[in-house]
């Protein structure tokens, strides 16, 4: 069915983003967390981007310091799973400029957004990084012009 | 990037200068306790609630439990602030599960904004129902998505978003989605210019068309059209383009669609498609240097592969994959060496001859020894598929070997599936038990039960077995270390067989039994129950050691476990009874055991059931034969269901018939009827059938006149005007429709559909384009061959979008009597084949009034329009009109056609007589001709 969940782990283990697309208890969601972190720290570089979880598979990649990680049924199309992540991974580093783990963790809350305009439902919702983008700076105009009058209300 | 909230920043830093955990916790603990003081108090404004609610976010993803807030953050989505509203949604996907308690109360809000003018807060309602996708909103909401999807002023991004958000509804609640009913507005979304917006639908009409293959079956042309628009044709904008692969997310997406679906009928669509695998095969021919070229292009190409395994196993194209995984199972890439072998075990369950795969056993029994984990699970994998009699030896010593030094995670699954093949694949009774006895032994701990009852099963269903498992039982169980699964077989076999050994030296009866009673002491208590049953048994075999057995009983019979004390207890009292005859008939030997499916199996795919797509194929070769996974299962229903729907699409080609019958009997009695919907006289159990068949009002007077005409207008009304021309020789002939936009607008997703008859091929060498400009007209070319005789006329089904969505069904004139090629006789010859066809069944002769005034040259120029060579001065009265006829077929043969008609002037009546070599034809041809002498003035 897709993509079932996107974590972002740091080396240290610590979630910086976690989406998920079908319906867990809090429960099941820090037992996934838990278990797929766990195997995903583990791995030596070079070896292949997919591991097997239950009945599901994982596929990740770590940029820099951080580790982006999905779950997808056995049945789906690993590549093409991992060049979503790159994707996002893209659209972020343009978003930020030079992304790094700092701006996810102080703009946690736009790297959501982000996710949204590329992700619904596990699925890939638009790979052009120029319409994803565009539509991300669209929200923001929109919370620029009000913050224009917000501003001084922050003690 | 707009987001001060400086509160928040300062929040997230002081956590991270938490270098402990408990200091984190007591900063936490700080923060929640002022937040929730800040929301008992009130009097929040706007800004300060996102800005709390935004800490708890914070909070929640670091992993602390959240039980506040969710009231704050559904407030703040009724904000008119857009950032406000933005974090409330966020808080309210974050924190809310589909059945909270508040989430009814969001459904409002989310009603609202979708009902904006304002896209962007769209958006955000989309989104919050993707997340939350509850039952709720699934039931309130589903119509306003579905709304945004296809109105033609939703903005592009909207329509996408809705498109996935309807597809998370339909998962969680397929109830709410009136699947089949969209079927064709939803399909044609395919066609749409906005790649992104095709390659949204696509996800939706996947699942959709899993559940519902018959009504989604146009998509197959559409994604082969589409896939070839983008792989032959290179038609995209460069937005798309992914590293040099245009849109490679959408090519998987569509190959995979397709492999929903049994391969085509349709010849030019196979055609298409098997250009499309080529290039791709072509494509991948030079590997880049750039990582994600190369991982967006051998994504599309193992797509396509599974799709061309899935179309033809023995194909050309199949066999140039076959080739290429060979190399990518030794690629240096782990990635590619990993998708290589799962592949390959695709093609290894599918194959019908497995030398192809079996050329690279060395190199694949090797991947068992890669240092990655997942590799040496696709190797494991791999070789379970590909194993069969022949190689069967090799595969199982290697996996054997190998087991001892496997990883934990890999053993249970590994033994499962040595005792499978080495079950299925044993040629010689003594292989089998080394093997199992082997692999008990080896994996120890890591051997399900299953595994121990299936060696019994079958060597108490196999004689021949029987002695030599008796004694290598034995020699494992005399080895000092010998596991308890071993003991559990040693001793149920002993108990049963061991009379069969009992004369070979060192396994007299006393030896056997020292040999068990041995293990005995380490024995779970269940394992001793089972021992102390296989002692009750020894003594009947072997009265002559009842007693060195007896004290055993007599000492548990005294155990503390129940179980224990009781079969002691019974078996000590059975077995000092005066009389055998108990003991006797209660140990008597074990019937062989009923067939049955092989616990194994359904244990191994126990293991890999569950998974919400379909599998599109499934792991190791008799495997699919064999076994109904679950997943399997409901494919097959599905494909089953798939044909049976087919079939009924047969009958419903002799539903036409009857049904255009029962047109013409209404014809004879009720006046020009003519355009009554041929729907109305289909039997109600061919209902769906005949949705997909109700014509278009109307439309059948000009398809009429082109029966005996070979040009003319085929259709028209105030949006459409479709012209033909046509022409025919012998069995074969080319027709070209011209399709006229008369309004201002476009036409997309511009679609023809030819139903195909029995024995009529319609081919179309190019589909029209599918965006029809206005004012402008497009041609569509098809060649026709009449293979053998058929019934009625072809339905032509068009669809396109202008403003609305809109679909025209029409007859295509295609009919029996085009294929026919007229014929000059004289008198005697006419009089000779008359006589020499006969009567009989062969003639058909009708007597009928007609219902516009009789008009002799009319009547001439409709007989010759259907291709009879009208014979003059054999009919002594002028006005009888004489023809002659041969039908061609390129199968069935020629048939020869003959014709009389007695037109009575003045009474307004005919008398038709045909004749041909095949009763069939003779009645086709009557129904053919017969509406159109009554009815058409000429």
């Amino acid at each position: 069915m897709g993509i079932k969940y996107v974590l972002l782990v740091s080396r240290q283990g610590k979630v910086r983003l976690a989406k998920w697309f079908n319906t867990l208890s809090p429960k099941e969601k820090q037992k996934i967390i838990k278990e797929v972190t766990q195997m995903v720290l583990s791995r030596r570089t070079k070896m292949c981007n997919f591991l097997e979880y239950k009945d599901e598979k994982v596929v990740y990649r770590r940029y820099a310091s951080l580790f982006f990680v999905t779950g997808i049924s056995s049945t789906d199309n690993e590549l093409i799973t991992l060049e979503i992540i790159h994707r996002f991974v893209e659209i972020l580093d343009r978003y930020f400029g030079n992304v790094c783990e700092l701006d996810l963790i102080f703009n946690f809350q736009k790297a959501y957004f982000v996710l949204d305009e590329l992700i619904i439902a596990g699925e890939m919702q638009e790979s052009s990084k120029k319409s994803v983008l565009r539509v991300v700076s669209q929200q923001d105009a929109l919370e620029e012009g009000e913050n224009g009058e917000k501003g001084w209300q922050e003690k | 990037m707009a987001s001060n909230m400086r509160g928040l920043t300062v929040f997230i830093a002081d956590i991270r200068n938490c270098r402990v955990r408990e200091l984190e916790e007591k900063r936490i603990n700080k923060e929640m306790a002022n937040i929730r003081a800040k929301f008992k108090d009130g009097n929040l404004n706007g800004y300060q609630k996102k800005k709390y609610v935004c800490k708890l976010l914070y909070m929640y993803i670091l992993g602390w439990d959240i039980d506040f807030g969710h009231m704050e953050a559904v407030n703040l989505i009724s904000s008119s602030k857009y950032s406000e509203k933005q974090i409330g949604y966020l808080g309210v996907t974050l924190l809310m599960h589909e059945n909270h308690d508040l989430a009814r109360l969001v459904v409002n809000s989310i009603r609202k904004d979708l009902g904006e003018l304002n896209e962007i807060y769209n958006c955000l309602a989309l989104h919050s129902i993707a997340n939350i996708g509850g039952r709720e909103m699934a039931d309130s909401l589903a119509g306003d998505v579905h709304k945004l999807l296809l109105s033609q002023n939703s903005k592009s991004f909207v329509r996408k978003k809705a498109a996935l958000t309807l597809l998370r509804l339909y998962r969680k609640h397929p109830d709410v989605i009136p699947a089949a009913d969209w079927a064709e507005r939803v399909i044609t979304l395919l066609d749409d210019s906005d790649l992104g917006i095709t390659l949204c639908a696509t996800s939706l009409i996947m699942a959709l068309a899993q559940d519902n293959l018959e009504e989604y079956k146009d998509c197959y042309t559409k994604a082969v059209n589409r896939l070839s628009r983008i792989i032959v044709d290179k038609e995209y904008s460069p937005d798309y383009v992914y590293y040099k692969v245009p849109i490679p997310w959408l090519q998987v997406k569509l190959l995979r669609l397709l492999q929903y679906y049994p391969a085509s009928e349709d010849r030019d669509t196979r055609n298409n498609l098997h250009n499309v695998l080529q290039t791709i095969l072509n494509n991948s021919q030079d590997t880049q240097k750039n990582v994600q070229h190369n991982n967006a292009q051998n994504a599309v190409l193992f797509e396509a592969i599974n799709l061309a395994i899935h179309l033809d196993t023995e194909s050309q194209i199949v066999n140039q994959a076959a080739i290429l995984l060979g190399r990518f199972i030794t690629a240096k890439e782990t990635n590619v060496r990993y998708l290589g072998l799962e592949t390959m075990a695709h093609l290894a369950a599918c194959l019908d001859s497995l030398e192809p795969v079996k050329k690279h056993q060395d190199t694949i029994l090797l991947s068992l020894r890669d240092k990655d984990i997942s590799v040496r699970r696709r190797g494991l994998d791999l070789l379970y598929s590909m194993c069969d009699v022949t190689n069967a030896k090799v595969i199982v010593t290697e996996l054997l070997r190998y087991l001892n030094i496997a990883d934990y995670a890999l053993r249970e699954e590994m033994v499962l599936k040595i005792a499978i093949l080495t079950e299925r694949f044993a040629t010689e009774y003594q292989w089998y038990v080394d093997i199992i006895l082997q692999l008990i032994s080896t994996a120890g701990d890591h051997v399900g039960e299953e595994v121990w009852y299936r060696v019994v099963q079958i060597v108490t269903n196999n004689e021949g077995l029987q002695e030599y498992a008796s004694r290598t039982v034995l020699t494992h169980l005399k080895s000092p270390a010998c596991h308890e699964n071993l003991v559990k077989i040693g001793g149920y076999i002993l108990g049963e067989f061991g009379h069969l050994i009992s004369n070979v030296p060192g396994a007299n009866p006393i030896e056997q039994f020292q040999a068990i009673h041995s293990k005995f002491g380490m024995c779970t208590l269940q394992t001793r129950a089972l021992l102390l049953t296989t002692y009750f048994k020894f003594i009947n075999l072997f009265p002559e050691i009842k007693g060195e057995i007896l004290p055993v009983f007599n000492q548990y019979r005294h155990a503390l476990d129940s179980e224990l004390q009781q079969r002691a207890s019974e078996y000590m009292s059975m077995a000092t009874m005066p009389s055998e005859d108990l003991l006797q008939t209660v140990c008597e030997e074990m019937p062989p055991f009923p067939e049955r499916e092989s616990a194994l199996l359904s244990r191994l795919h126990q293991k890999n059931s569950d998974t919400e797509d379909k599998r599109t194929w499934l792991l190791g070769r008799e495997a699919n034969k064999e076994i109904n996974l679950k997943t399997s299962f409901t494919q097959r229903n599905n494909s089953f269901e798939f044909k049976s729907k087919d079939e009924s699409n047969g009958n419903g080609e002799s539903d036409i018939i009857s049904s255009l019958e029962g047109l013409k009997i209404e014809n004879n009695t009720n006046n020009n009827k003519e355009n009554n919907n041929i729907n109305n006289t289909n039997n109600n159990d061919n209902n769906e059938q005949g949705e997909t068949f109700s014509l278009t009002p109307e439309s059948e007077r000009w398809v009429n006149k082109l029966l005996y005409n070979n040009e003319g207008i085929l259709y028209e009304d105030n949006q459409l005007q479709i012209g033909l021309k046509s022409e025919y020789h012998s069995h074969l002939g080319r027709l070209a429709l011209y399709f006229g936009n008369k309004t201002n607008e476009n036409f997309i997703s511009f679609t023809t559909v030819v139903e195909n008859i029995n024995d009529l091929i319609i081919t179309t060498p190019q589909k029209p384009s599918t965006i029809l400009a206005p004012a402008s007209q497009t041609q569509q070319l098809f060649h026709i061959e009449c293979q053998d005789v058929f019934f009625g006329l072809p339905n032509l089904r068009i669809s396109y979008i202008s403003g609305k969505f809109r679909t025209i069904c029409i007859k295509l004139p295609i009919t029996l009597n085009k294929f026919m090629e007229p014929i000059q006789l004289n008198g005697p010859e006419f009089f000779a084949r008359w006589k020499q066809i006969g009567g009989d069944q062969r003639e058909k002769q009708i007597v009928f009034t007609s219902n516009v005034p009789i008009n002799i040259q009319g009547i001439r120029k409709i007989i010759s329009g259907f291709r009879y060579e009208i014979l003059e001065g054999v009919d002594i009265n002028p006005h009888n009109v004489v023809g002659a006829s041969v039908l061609y077929t390129s199968e069935g043969g020629m048939i020869g056609c003959l014709l009389r008609l007695e037109p009575n002037v003045d009474t307004q009546m005919y008398r038709l007589t045909i004749r041909t070599t095949n009763h069939i034809v003779t009645n086709e041809f009557c129904t053919l001709l017969q509406p159109r002498l009554m009815n058409d003035l000429i």
